[in-house]
């Protein structure tokens, strides 16, 4: 009994059986991309109920591409009529040789092969050994970078000063704007949230000294901080990762150059004398952005001056410098870690920038928690 | 025969450049339907330039090019589309996606542009890799291939859609002599068993010789074409002496 295809495909097929339990499959006009789709799911449909076990498939009036002779393999392999054996006639050559380069191994290989799973106890063992070797890394990297600065500032010839200034412009005098607005934002907010519960005990005047001292001993520093991690500690990260995957690091390291003292001293540097001027401009610009605030409550200006004159000590502004140099040191030299350690692949310099940016500002609070239990043991 | 149907792709005074750099001034040129044709000249005379206004990534700053006779520099938005869908383009370095298998690369165009089945998708990008000789590592990541595998993987990707026409950045670029041969090899096979046009840059002399049906030499001082022909032909009797001697292998 014939049963004819849909009319709107370019391509039917005739099914016809004999009376020796063998069938005989016409297919006729085009299989392609387009057309394959539906072809494919009706045939199968119309060849599930079949039951025979010889089907011999006319295709000499049939033009095919990749996506016809798929379908055409996966019906001459039994793959639409199980169990029966299937002979393609009238293929011709130059379709018979592409269809050559189907193979139902390759495929059963494909479908076997399932994404390697491991198992908890290997995972853990995996993310221990690496942590402890990014430990050890981490170890050599910090001896190796004091050393290399050590030398450097008492050898100042030793050093590519050139590059010390070009970071310094880049991450330093090019961050002011940013750094300033923010701290200048931050000491807006300060004032305005400390205003209120101050004058509960009338005391709204010793916003000026919580202004001066908060900005310069903590978020001066701890901002300026920040901020040069994500602008320019994940540029550190980027530039030397990428140097990294351009194999230009192995370039020095072949050459007989340390990477360390190459590329990592001067920023090293760079961003210890930079740090502090930087949290320089933050201190000012926060007591910038209280003052108005201040004034609007209505103090006079020579008032406010005096207080945060008074109120803030040498020892404030030391200690705030101090955090800044350290806070620049972890910065710049974690960055640089980061971007050392890049692997390989497009993906590698995002990672190990997103990992600069996080682990630098980790180390900064940690940092700044390490010297706030000591000034405050010094202060006792 | 008219022009029209023997010629796939038409290059009609093609001006190309960067800002107020010009770097080919009015070039033109055929591709003629079933062909291997080659893009000569040495560093900087604007051969991947030229390549990147053939394939529509880059805009002529005057002249056209046609493809099948429709504008690939006047086509917009859908019709541009089209007209890329028709041909493959291998980059220099394979430009496979690092995220996914081989063979999730190859199936890759087959996912985003037709309703084919699983099967039939695997089956056809299977059997392109096949034909690349690459069907054993069909699940390995591209960083865990060669660079010559790199690149067969980037022409199993570039068939894919049964394109009639394919550009080759530097295929030999960065390949060993063997490596570089059986590429070479690939390219005859694929022109001729599949009547696929190729348009290839090389500086390659070697895998000129072997595959390359026309080729025209690009001269950075004239800014344009300085000879058009079989490669074997333009070796004994190219105009410029130094085309000559460029093809000869020989210090101009």
């Amino acid at each position: 009994m014939p049963v004819s295809s849909p009319v709107e495909l370019p391509v039917r097929w005739e099914l016809s059986a004999r009376s020796d339990g063998t069938s005989r499959l016409v297919i006729t006009g085009e299989l392609d991309t387009e057309s394959t789709p539906l072809a494919w799911r009706n045939l199968e449909s119309e060849l599930a109920g079949i039951k025979t076990s010889r089907i011999e498939v006319d295709v000499q009036k049939l033009v095919c591409d990749s996506a016809g002779l798929a379908l055409l393999y996966h019906l001459s392999i039994g793959g639409m009529t199980p169990g029966a054996n299937v002979t393609l006639i009238g293929l011709n050559p130059e379709l018979q040789h592409l269809l050559r380069s189907f193979s139902k191994e390759d495929f059963e290989t494909l479908q076997e092969h399932e994404p390697t799973c491991s198992s908890i106890v290997e995972d853990v063992g995996a993310a221990t050994s690496t942590w402890l070797s990014d430990l050890r890394q981490q170890i050599e990297f910090i001896g190796e970078v004091t050393a290399g600065v050590i030398t450097s500032l008492v050898i100042p010839r030793r050093m590519h000063w050139k590059e010390v200034f070009r970071v310094f412009e880049a991450a330093g005098v090019n961050a002011l704007p940013v750094v300033s607005l923010l701290t200048f934002l931050v000491g807006m907010v300060i004032a305005f949230e400390s205003a209120q519960p101050l004058a509960q005990f009338g005391a709204q005047v010793f916003v000026a000294n919580l202004l001066g001292l908060v900005m310069s001993r903590e978020l001066g520093p701890v901002m300026a901080a920040i901020m040069l991690a994500g602008r320019s500690g994940s540029a550190f990260a980027a530039e030397l990762g990428t140097m990294k995957v351009n194999e230009e690091i192995n370039a020095l390291e072949t050459m007989g150059l340390s990477p360390v003292k190459f590329l990592v001293i001067q920023r090293v540097v760079a961003g210890i004398l930079l740090t502090p001027v930087l949290t320089v401009f933050a201190i000012y610009a926060g007591l910038l952005g209280g003052i108005p605030v201040l004034l609007g409550l209505g103090f006079p200006l020579r008032m406010v001056l005096l207080q945060i004159q008074t109120s803030l000590h040498f020892g404030d502004i030391a200690e705030g410098l101090s955090k800044s140099v350290a806070f620049g040191a972890i910065v710049a030299s974690v960055s640089c870690l980061r971007g050392l350690q890049t692997g390989e692949g497009p993906r590698a310099v995002g990672e190990s920038t997103t990992r600069s940016v996080v682990s630098s500002i980790l180390l900064i609070i940690f940092a700044d928690a390490i010297f706030a239990a000591i000034t405050y043991n010094l202060r006792k | 025969m008219n022009g029209a149907t023997r010629n796939l792709i038409e290059v009609r005074d093609l001006t190309v450049g960067y800002g107020n750099r010009v770097v080919l001034d009015k070039v033109n040129f055929d591709v003629r339907r079933g062909e291997v044709f080659a893009i000569l000249g040495a560093s900087g005379s604007g051969k991947s330039t030229l390549l990147k206004h053939l394939i529509g990534l880059y805009r002529p700053i005057g002249g056209d090019v046609l493809i099948s006779g429709a504008s690939i520099v006047q086509a917009e938005g859908e019709e541009r589309m089209r007209i890329l869908r028709k041909f493959g383009v291998l980059y220099q370095s394979g430009a496979l996606f690092g995220s996914l298998t081989t063979v999730e690369n190859v199936r890759l165009p087959l996912d985003e542009f037709t309703d084919l089945s699983e099967v039939a998708k695997d089956l056809i990008a299977l059997s392109k890799l096949r034909l690349v000789g690459l069907e054993s590592a069909a699940t390995r990541l591209p960083a865990d291939l060669s660079g010559g595998m790199q690149k067969r993987a980037g022409i199993a990707r570039a068939i894919v859609m049964d394109p009639c026409l394919l550009f080759l950045d530097e295929p030999s670029a960065g390949l060993d002599p063997i490596t570089s041969a059986g590429l070479d090899a690939l390219i005859r096979e694929l022109a001729h068993g599949l009547g696929i046009t190729f348009v290839m840059v090389t500086h390659e002399l070697a895998s000129i010789y072997s595959v390359a049906d026309r080729v025209i030499v690009l001269d950075p001082l004239i800014r344009g074409i300085a000879a058009e022909g079989a490669p074997a032909w333009l070796r004994e009797h190219a105009p410029e002496p130094w085309v000559r001697k460029f093809l000869n292998r020989e210090a101009a």
